[in-house]
This record gives structure tokens, sequence and C-alpha cells, in this order.
């Protein structure tokens, strides 16, 4: 019903090959993106910009950085929070050293530095394939964090060897630091995520993204019809780690506000590993879902018996907290394994042909 | 489609929810870690300082006839819940206590923006002493760099530290690096060598490495800068290795009976700085224990309230305490605001008698704070486990202020700039 496409007709191949084919799609669309630009800022808490929407984009691109690596060119990496890291790291010297700098400049700039250790790290990925692959992006997990501990250089040798974001403003507004109002970080967050989402579904569509497609679903037939897997692999790594590396930057300069290094240890890799799984591997929208999932789902649980006005201790909050987002886990992963990008693919196809199920 | 709906529906309701959470009384939110990797030494600070207001209500009916909402927002010692509870408590709150340097880390310059006080008892920043510059944050006691200066003071009694090595075993974090750039200063000024030996999160539990260093430098004093699992695994690996004792010495939060319960007479000796010691005789613990434990309002077990760590949770919220009754002293009415806790919280005089009053005798040092001075610098005993509990080794022992003011100022400072803008006092001439 809602979802008809009787009467959508294609006359055109590029009708037919469009971003959507249905015209329902592009509404479902437009209105989340209704949702995200001027229903959320307008209507949200303070509370609900710092737990719910700023992480929740920010998670939901570091994982979409991950998923171009893992679910569209197949190369398994567990080095995502590090890579996350150098790109704070470097978007923090950046706006120290250069302080004239524009911060959202500063931030989309940062990526490049983490871009380049991502190729570098890339490197064994030519020899090695699947796990071994993932030990050796763990070899990088664990060098850059040692690395962001002992250079005092990187944390301006600070005492306590964490960094400290700084007040920065563009056009006398403050968008980065204590200063910041959460409704500016959060446009400028959103506006990033929005660029980069726009340009990955575009990549992940054309010629690169068939290249990482065929090589993660055969490397030898890729090699055979004449892609160059060298290349293939590196952009992936290459691209897969500028995303993340932004979404690293945003993550401190944008959210946290202060970083230590060991923020960036391999639970944070394995978080936004998971966000990428039971989204969905090989999917844009699967990045989204699963940090609602993973990261929003929580904060709205914990709140939950006070809103009821169920009396009953925060420290048992948690414990169930983690029971029934872990049974959610298994449970959205036995329906479906492939993830909630597919579970919603389904419900979609079912959708369209009802009421008449073949 | 229909767990969209409802999915959607949960989100609505709690965003909500979230921002209409209104409690009646005095809102001084606790973000309390009773789960994860650092419960087992959380469990007893947080119920120690919630019985005490649990105390209060039921005695007096809360504080200047105005009840305490004592609620407690639990991280799990986790940066990113802490900072979601911080967000979540604010709105009504008139202080907020962190817990973790991490979430200190974070909020602190949160808290200079919302105008919410900042009370972090014995941890945080050292320089947040300064409080012409940090207005909002109070580590009352003493800081880190006190602690540390006590234990050098201590240490130069037992015998002249020139020449001598001193190995400073330490959590590679930012709490276990707070008290090296004194450490190195005060090397240099009395001729010891310092030896930092960094442990890592993930080498907590296994220090062997570590303690082989140890071995090997032969230092003639440990201090060990250690938190949760680290000093139970700093301790048993120091018993294994035959380390001498008596040459260990910890910060505070170092002193945990549980820790040395597990070695039990072979940490004989062991000592750790304390500006909190248990009093099983004070009245403040027989009240405690009529209308709270008694009452049955409360999950503490009498082993645990003989404990160091149950007392200083007392002692963190009778400071918290005392500030609200002077901030209502000065306010003239019961129903404070933050800023009016920010104001008893700088005026604090826990003197002796003032303490006496409270029933607090020989559990806190007495101290003072002003508006230049946000820690009090109360001074410490060092406690010595006996082989079955901690009892006092030496008189009260003051930091060496002047030395500290001057290294706290210096950082405040560098701190305002890196900030800017950073409101400071500018009232505060001291």
């Amino acid at each position: 019903m809602l979802y008809r496409t009787a009467g959508q007709f294609k006359t055109s191949y590029q009708a037919d090959q469009a971003l959507f084919p249905v015209r329902q799609d592009a509404v479902l669309l437009a209105v989340i993106l209704a949702f995200a630009w001027v229903i959320f800022p307008l209507t949200a808490s303070e509370f609900t910009f710092q737990t719910l929407l700023i992480p929740i984009l920010i998670y939901s691109l570091a994982a979409l950085g991950l998923n171009l690596l893992t679910g569209y060119a197949g190369q398994l990496s567990l080095g995502t929070a590090a890579f996350m890291g150098v790109g704070a790291y470097a978007c923090y010297k950046m706006v120290t050293l250069m302080p004239w700098l524009n911060p959202i400049v500063a931030i989309l700039f940062s990526g490049v530095f983490s871009a380049g250790v991502g190729v570098a790290f890339g490197i064994p990925s030519l020899r090695i394939k699947g796990f071994y692959l993932a030990i050796a992006t763990l070899a990088a997990q664990f060098f850059l964090v040692w690395l962001f501990e002992k250079w005092g250089w990187l944390y301006n040798y600070n005492a306590s060897g964490a960094i400290q974001v700084p007040n920065l403003e563009i056009f006398g507004v403050y968008v980065a630091g204590p200063q910041a109002s959460s409704i500016v970080q959060y446009f400028v967050v959103l506006g990033v995520v929005t660029l980069l989402t726009v340009v990955c579904i575009n990549l992940t569509r054309g010629n690169l993204g068939r290249t990482w497609k065929a090589t993660r679903d055969m490397d030898i037939a890729a090699e055979l019809i004449g892609i160059n897997l060298m290349r293939s692999k590196l952009t992936a790594f290459a691209v897969s780690s500028y995303v993340v590396g932004v979404a690293g930057a945003l993550f401190v300069f944008m959210w946290r506000g202060a970083a230590e290094p060991n923020l960036f240890d391999i639970p944070l890799s394995f978080r936004i590993l998971f966000i990428a799984i039971i989204g969905g591997l090989g999917s844009v929208l699967g990045n989204y879902l699963g940090a609602i999932l993973i990261v929003g789902l929580p904060v709205l649980l914990n709140t939950l018996p006070e809103a009821l006005g169920i009396p009953i201790s925060s420290a048992t909050v948690e414990h169930l907290n983690i029971m029934i987002v872990g049974s959610l886990i298994v449970f959205f992963l036995i329906i479906e394994p492939h993830g909630l990008a597919r579970l919603w693919a389904l419900i979609r196809e079912k959708l369209i042909i009802w009421p008449f199920p073949h | 489609m229909k767990q969209f709906k409802r999915l959607a529906a949960v989100a609505a309701l709690g965003a909500l929810m979230g921002t209409t959470a209104m409690a009646e009384g005095l809102s001084t939110p606790n973000l309390a870690y009773r789960t994860g990797p650092f419960a087992a030494t959380g469990i007893p600070i947080m119920n120690g300082q919630a019985d005490y207001m649990a105390m209060l209500n039921a005695r007096d009916g809360g504080i200047g006839g105005i009840a305490i909402d004592f609620s407690e927002c639990e991280t799990g010692y986790n940066t990113e819940k802490g900072v979601e509870c911080y967000e979540k408590t604010k709105g009504s709150a008139i202080v907020t206590q962190p817990w973790s340097t991490g979430i200190t880390l974070q909020v602190l310059p949160k808290t200079n923006v919302d105008e919410i006080p900042i009370l972090a008892p014995g941890y945080g920043f050292s320089p947040m002493a300064d409080g012409a510059v940090f207005q909002w944050a109070f580590n009352t006691p003493l800081s880190y760099w006190d602690g540390a200066s006590i234990i050098l003071k201590y240490l130069s009694e037992m015998g002249d530290l020139n020449g001598k090595k001193v190995a400073f075993l330490h959590l590679d974090h930012p709490f276990g690096k707070e008290p090296l750039p004194y450490l190195e200063m005060k090397a240099e000024a009395m001729g010891f060598e310092l030896l930092p030996i960094p442990v890592g999160l993930k080498e907590m539990q296994n220090q062997s490495a570590q303690w082989l260093q140890i071995r090997r430098e032969r230092p003639d004093y440990v201090v060990l800068w250690g938190w949760g699992a680290m000093n139970a695994g700093a301790i048993t690996e120091a018993a294994k290795t035959k380390y001498p004792m008596e040459n260990i010495l910890g910060v505070w939060w170092a002193g945990h009976d549980a820790d040395l319960k597990l070695v039990g007479e072979d940490g004989k000796g062991y000592k750790s700085v304390s500006w909190s010691f248990p009093n099983p005789d004070a009245p403040v613990m027989a009240d405690v224990k009529k209308y709270v434990i008694d009452a049955g309002k409360s999950q503490t077990n009498p082993e645990e309230m003989e404990g160091v760590f149950y007392s200083r949770g007392l002692v963190i919220s009778a400071i918290l305490a005392e500030g609200i009754v002077v901030a209502q002293e000065h306010a003239g009415k019961p129903d404070i605001s933050a800023s009016d806790l920010r104001w008893g919280l700088e005026n604090l005089n826990l003197t002796e008698e003032r303490l006496e009053e409270l029933g607090l005798t020989g559990m806190v040092p007495p101290f003072s704070t002003s508006c230049s001075n946000h820690t009090g610098h109360s001074g410490g005993w060092i406690l010595e486990w006996d082989g079955a509990k901690f009892v006092k080794a030496s008189d009260l022992i003051m930091p060496d202020s002047e030395a500290i003011s001057e290294l706290e100022m210096a950082k405040a400072k560098e701190y305002a700039e890196a900030n800017a803008p950073w409101p400071v006092n500018e009232d505060c001439q001291m």
C-alpha cells in the first residue's frame, strides 16, 4: 500500500539505474533528511544532542569508513580506532600549530593524514588475506596507540598526556571547545556526515566501487578481467582511512572535547566493527541502523525506568541494559545474519508486493 | 515495521522524559561506578557517600530542612557514559561528582560554561587548586601534588633522600602521570634519582616486567600510583619478588583494604598516604548504623564499614554537606542554587571543633578553603598495613605548599591560555 510501485514506469536505462528507482524511497529519505536538518535541531534538548544525535552520526561515519574497506573491498580491518586516532591527533596538531585555520577545513584535511597511514598499513593486504590481514591491521592498532602515548610532540607535551580541544570559531561562532553550543556542533557534524555519505554512495556505485566489489568477491577472477589488485586494495584503504580519520577528528573535536590515547584502543575498533556487522556489511544504510542500535539504544534504555517511574538503582539498570542490548544483537543476527540493512530490504520488498504475496 | 514503530515510540518517550526529570530537594548527583573493572574499589566509596546523605535525610530531614536527593548515575568508570550522565543530571543539579580523571578532564571545561561546581575530592587535576582560574572546580582536601609532597617528606624523615633511588610505579594514564611534574622538580632539588615505571592499562594485572625492572634497578623506595586492579597486581607481585613491603608507599587510592587482604601477613609494613581514616568510634558511624544500616536502607555490610574507602566516602559526602550548610547560611535560604554552593565550597572552614560537632572526629584533618585555594591542603597521614587492617603510622604531615602553589599557578595559567577564552574570577585577590 505504502510502497505501491504501480504506475512508476521506467522509460530509459538511466531511470532504471537511478539511485531511487522507487519513488517512495526518495520520499522516505526526504522525510529523514527533514527530521535531521529541521525537526531535530528545533526540538532536541542538550541531552539528546550530546548523547544521541551527535554520537550516532559520528559512529555511523566511522562505521561507514570501515564498511568501505571490509564490506565493499573485503579487507578485514581491526585498526579502525587507531586510524580515528590519527585523524584526531592530526587535527589537534593542525589547529594548535595554525590557529587561524578554519576548523572545518582542519577536520576535512586531517583525514588525509589517516589515509596516508592507512595506505602504509594496507600494504600487507597485497600479500595476505582474511584473518591474517586482520592481525596485520591489529599491529597498526597497537603501534599507533603506543605512539600516541609516547610521542610528546603529538599532545604538545601536556603533563596528563591527553589532548584538550581549544575554543575554535568560524566567523565569530564557536564550533569546537567548551564554549561551542551543541546545536552548532550538531550542524557541523551533520554537514560533514551528509557530504561524506553522498560521496561514499557515489563511489560505491561507480567504477571504483565495482572494482572493490570484484576484489571482494574473488580476487583472482578480478585480476583475470584486468583489475589492478594493488590499486584496488590500496585505494580502498586510502578512502576508508580518510573517512575514518575524519570521523575520528569529529569524535574528539565535535563531541568528546578531550581524549586520552587509550580512548583509541581496541574496544573502540571492535565497537565500530560490530556496528558495521550488525548494520550490514556492504551497505551504506546499515551503518546508521547499526549505530542507532549499538550507540543510541543503551542511552534510551537507561532513561526508560526513570521515565516510567520505576524505582530501580542505576547500577541495576546498567546490568539490565547490557543484557537487553546483548540479546537484541543476538536476536537480530538470528533473524537476519546479513544485518539490519538486509532486514530493511526484506521488509521493503514485502511491502512492495503487499497485500498479494506470491 | 511494528518494531520500528515501537522503537520510535520509545525514542520519543525517552527524549521527552530526559529533559523533564525533576526531583524534589537539592539534587547532588553522583556519577557512580558500581559496575565495570573498577567496581571493587567503587562500591565501598559510593556506599559511604550515599549512606552519609541517607543518614542526614533520616536524622535531620536533610540539610537546613530540605531533603538531599543523592541520586546515582552509573558510569562504569567509562568516560563516554560519564559524559552521558553529566548531561542527564546537570539540569537540576547543584554539583557534579565525576569520579574518574578521564571524566573530570572532559567535564571540567563544560562546568565552567554551565556554571556547576565540580567536586573531585582527592582526585582530578592538581592545578584545580588555583580557584581564581578554576572557579567551578574543587579538589578538597588534598591534590595529587600534595600527596607526592607528603610522601617525599615522610621518606626524607626516614633518612636523607640525596643519592637514593625512588621508583615511581604508576598507571600509564592521566591519573598516573599527574604527579610527575612535581616529582621531577623535587628529584632535582633533593638530589634523588627518579625512576618512572609506567604500567599500561592492559598490564595492570600482570606486572612481571615492571617488577623485574625493579629487581634489577634495586630502588630504595617504590612510590605506587595505582588504581583498581593495578594495586592488587603490584602488591602481590611485590610479595612474590620479596621486595621489602615497608619500602613501598602508595597514594590514597592504593590503600584499599581488600587489595591488602589478598596477601594478608605478607603485606605487613605496606604504607599508603591518606586524608581519611576509619574511626569506628566516631559518632557519625553510630548514626549511620542506627539510621541507615539498621533501618535497612543500605547494602553496606559490616566488614566494608570498617574499611578505609567506606570512611572516605562518608568524609566526601560530609565535605559536600558542609559546603551546602555554608552556602545556605550565606544565601539565607535552604533552597540554594549551583552558584550559592560554589560560594559555600569556597568558604569551607572545617576546624577541629566543627569536625567534632559533625561527629567526624579523627576521620579527616581540619582544613579550610578560600577563593584562591580550592584544595585546602589539609595534610595527610601515613597509614600502615599491620597484617589485618590499616593503622596510622605517622602524625599529620603537611605538604610543601609553597613549591606546590607556584607550580599550580603556572600550570593553571597554561590551561587557561590553551582554552582561551577562559573566564577567571577577577574579584579574587590573594
